[in-house]
């Protein structure tokens, strides 16, 4: 295995890790089932590629616009489907993840600006996409997102969306505004898997409409499961082994998601908080108990100041 | 009878009605409770007790008829009310607040099947019920260091108030040494508690309580009593209790409304309502199989 | 394009939501009674397709046999995947979350293993009914008919059962309460075991005529995603709405589809986000409140 070859695992796994995170505050979090994560993945991919090649504008604003639209589209069906009762999100997010996927597919796009000609051609997508996304810049990202997340979901805010996805009628009854907390979660998750769908753009080199079906979406969400809900350590061991895993065991093959399909079924009977358990590993909990004794200094805490690191 | 209880009305019903299809559930009943009461709210099975609460709380939308907390603050407005006379007027649109936003006018409730945040421990329960006394937003709570502005510290020091008053409220209902366990495993009796303690952390005026010593032996019971009037008389609380045990009632409470297929059947001192005839039969049933419990 | 296109294009309408029809009542019956979406119906769907195709081409059954073997298959499916997946959850009262991913869980299963012990390939059925009859000038494909007689018969025994039957007073019952249903006496487990059973039969069915009108293949339990839209489209969680939705969205997919073949998908979904927009109760469906 050369560098080349797991530089290009490493660069997957920061950018999964991204959508991953997403969903892991909709879903591990706030109890929001998504089918159409990969919708907005693609449509993230597509405004930042559009921003970079035809506008000229750099990589960061290409993902910043991406991550922006995508999350403006989570906010406006969440706006449509949060309110009801009943399965409607579910079912909605798998239209709209198909829905996005869909247009592309049937999208023509042929404009010439400052005399450059740029291109998006239906199925066949875009070519030669400018390859920004190196793993410098992939591992910085991610990492600055597993800590604010991790300091999110340690605060208010994040003991909130827990306790929807616990027990809603009590959330709502301790004056919880549960529609605003499941919008912030949708729009959270949305921003997130809209700026990775920019990174795996700059990534791949080009975009093509089939790269975002609907089992992409449905892997995302085995990566929290697999790790566990309720925690960002969880995301990140489950994203980092799933990516690496169907590398390492090329030789599987087909058998590799009919392993998934069954481990989500065993996890769900067996361990639904699945590997972390809804724990965390508290690195910065345990650097500052070490510290502390060798300072032998007692500073209160006011706790939750655990993070946890990306790789 | 009391320098506790004051004129002030903490929560009005007048005319309350809730039909589910051509059922009624709640039929016409009006209430007031006064500011500091312990005020029981009984009757047998399916008298429409919890449903009370969940008009109260807003989980229902009202048929007819209207709810006020707090004097001024309409909660609730059914598609038809009443004038003093009690002949119908109609008005314009029903008006229905939210549950989160009713309960954050001062109100914090239990449920007669308990719903605890199950899988977060029991410090986490009650912490997130703090939520209210924290207003730092999403882009405060990333601020984790002492240094900087004031407004950029908002985490630090409100979630060092948070955690403080969770331990006050924990240690007051006794499960302060649970802290650390999962609601899910804590016994049946410590959960009741343990969904008080998380009700009083929203800092409520009125706190509504559906069966708290549901599945309690006597002892049990009337220890949970005394906690309830000390709670009461610490944080000024005014409440509003569905019971089944009728010593727990006719000792603690101040004033007791029974209700019966709906429909309002006494109202008064817990003195009065045991003398009521009425009562007596609808409730406890003939003499020969009464036996306290509905 | 006269009036005899249009009515041909309503045949085949018809056809398209019959079928529809028939998957989206198994997934409106657990939605009605367990209070979630089971994603695992499209591969309930799937396997039906391949038994009917085995059942015709290895097996060389007759074309009645094969149908019989489809909801057989199927059927015992659907009650396996109850059993070992959703029992475990539903005797630990999980939340329906938990019940939503097993779903996914069991639907990727079923999918890949299709994949990975046959192949991914797309197969044709054998032509079992390859005549047509023509009736004032409209050519009818004996298996266009045939689909919509059989999906109309299936529908009515169901409904004949739901309403008219002891099992079908249970079901109904647990549609609105099943805490309260099972307390007064009602066998729950029976009633879900009855909701699967009835709900793979009539995959199984779904499944071979979708093959045969169409081909087999592993995704094709993806088709299911339609009927939910049918079902939400109906109003979910109501027998009869889903009926009504699924048949105008074969309708109306048709003539889009003869209009615009490649908006044919993305139709569906635009009236997806229609309905929740404009009335997410759908056609028939009912509005109700929970119970604190």
């Amino acid at each position: 295995m050369s560098w080349y070859y797991i530089e290009g695992i490493l660069i997957q796994s920061c950018y999964t890790l991204l959508i991953v995170l997403g969903l892991s505050i909709l879903t591990g979090y706030t109890g929001m089932f998504s089918f159409g994560h990969a919708g907005f993945v693609c449509i993230g991919g597509y405004v930042s590629v559009i921003c970079t090649m035809a506008f000229d504008l750099p990589y960061a604003v290409g993902l910043l616009a991406g991550g922006l639209v995508s999350m403006i589209l989570g906010a406006g069906l969440g706006r449509i489907t949060l309110r009801l009762k009943g399965d409607y999100f579910c079912i909605a997010t798998l239209g709209v993840g198909e829905a996005i996927r869909l247009i592309f597919n049937n999208l023509q796009l042929n404009w010439s600006i400052n005399g450059k000609n740029f291109m998006l051609d239906g199925a066949k997508g875009i070519a030669s996409v400018p390859l920004k996304t190196t793993f410098g810049i992939s591992l910085v990202i991610v990492v600055i997102f597993v800590i604010a997340t991790s300091f999110l979901v340690n605060s208010k805010h994040g003991r909130c969306m827990l306790a929807i996805r616990e027990n809603e009628l009590a959330a709502q009854m301790s004056g919880i505004n549960t529609f605003s907390y499941k919008m912030l979660a949708m729009c959270m998750s949305a921003l997130y898997a809209g700026i990775a769908g920019g990174m795996l753009a700059h990534y791949f080199g080009y975009l093509q409409p089939k790269m975002f079906m609907m089992t992409k979406s449905t892997e995302y969400t085995i990566m929290v499961i697999f790790g566990g809900m309720g925690s960002i350590t969880g995301s990140v061991v489950g994203t980092v082994l799933l990516c690496a895993l169907p590398e390492l065991l090329r030789a599987v093959g087909d058998w590799r998601l009919v392993f998934y399909g069954l481990a989500v079924i065993v996890i769900m009977i067996v361990r639904p908080m699945g590997l972390m358990g809804g724990k965390e590993l508290r690195i910065g909990y345990y650097v500052n108990r070490l510290t502390r004794k060798l300072l032998k200094k007692s500073d209160p805490l006011p706790g939750g100041d655990e993070e946890e690191e990306a790789q | 009878m009391n320098e506790r209880i004051r004129d002030e009305i903490v929560l009005e019903l007048s005319h309350v009605t809730k039909r589910f299809g051509g059922l009624t559930a709640v039929g016409d009943v009006s209430f007031k409770v006064r500011k500091g009461e312990i005020f029981a709210l009984i009757g047998p099975n399916g008298a429409g007790k919890t449903t009370i609460f969940n008009l109260i709380t807003g989980v229902y939308a009202l048929t007819e008829g209207e709810i006020r907390f707090l004097d001024k603050c309409v909660i609730a407005r059914g598609g038809v009310t009443y004038d003093a006379d009690g002949a119908q007027i109609p008005h314009g649109k029903a008006l229905q607040l939210k549950p989160y936003d009713i309960m954050s006018k001062g109100m914090a409730r239990t449920f007669q099947n308990i719903r605890l945040f199950k899988s977060e421990t029991v410090f986490n329960n009650v912490l997130t019920a703090c939520h209210a006394d924290a207003d730092y937003n999403v882009f405060q709570s990333l601020w984790r260091w002492k240094a900087g502005p004031k407004w950029l510290t908002k985490y630090r020091t409100q979630e060092a108030k948070l955690r403080a008053k969770t331990e006050e409220l924990l240690k007051i209902m006794g499960i302060w040494k649970y802290r650390d366990m999962i609601a899910a495993n804590l016994p049946y009796g410590q959960q009741r508690k343990l969904e008080i303690a998380r009700a009083l952390a929203q800092a409520p005026v009125l706190l509504l309580l559906d069966e708290p010593a549901a599945g309690m032996n006597p002892e049990e019971t009337m220890a949970l009593m005394e906690l309830i009037k000390e709670v009461r008389d610490r944080f000024d609380l005014t409440v509003l209790i569905i019971e089944h045990h009728m010593d727990l009632i006719m000792s603690g409470s101040d004033r007791i409304f029974v209700l019966n297929f709906g429909k309002a059947l006494a109202e008064g001192t817990p003195a009065e309502v045991q003398n009521n005839a009425e009562v007596v039969e609808a409730y406890l049933g003939k003499e020969e199989n009464a036996d306290g419990h509905a | 394009m006269g009036i005899g296109y249009y009515l041909q294009q309503l045949v085949n309408g018809i056809c398209l939501g019959g079928m529809y029809a028939l998957m989206s009542v198994g997934y409106s019956l657990v939605y009605s009674i367990m209070n979630f979406s089971n994603f695992a119906h499209g591969g309930v769907i799937m396997v039906g397709a391949y038994v009917g195709y085995y059942a015709l081409t290895a097996l060389g059954c007759p074309f009645l046999i094969a149908f019989l073997l489809c909801g057989v298959g199927s059927g015992l499916l659907a009650i396996v995947i109850e059993r070992l997946v959703y029992n475990p959850l539903r005797k630990r009262h999980a939340p329906s979350l938990y019940f939503i991913i097993s779903a996914m869980g069991a639907s990727i299963f079923l999918e890949n293993f299709v994949i990975a012990s046959i192949d991914g390939t797309p197969r044709n059925y054998p032509a079992v009914f390859a005549n047509s009859i023509s009736i004032g000038g409209l050519s009818l494909g004996i298996d266009s008919l045939l689909m919509i007689i059989v999906s109309a018969a299936a529908l009515l025994i169901l409904m004949f059962i739901i309403q008219k039957t002891k099992i079908g007073l249970a079901i109904r019952a647990c549609s609105y309460n099943e805490r309260a249903s099972t307390l007064m006496g009602v066998n729950g487990d029976l009633v879900i075991f009855t909701v699967f059973l009835m709900g793979g039969i009539l995959a199984g069915f779904a499944g071979i005529l979708y093959g045969m009108r169409f081909i087999v293949k592993p995704t094709i339990g993806q088709v299911t995603n339609k009927s939910f839209v049918a079902a939400v489209f109906g109003g979910l969680g109501s027998l009869p709405g889903a009926i009504l939705g699924s048949l105008l969205l074969g309708i109306m997919e048709i003539f889009v589809a003869s209009w615009n073949s490649t908006l044919r998908d993305l139709f569906v979904y635009a009236l997806l986000i229609l309905v929740l927009v404009v009335k997410p109760s759908g056609l028939m469906g009912k509005v109700t409140e929970d119970k604190a």
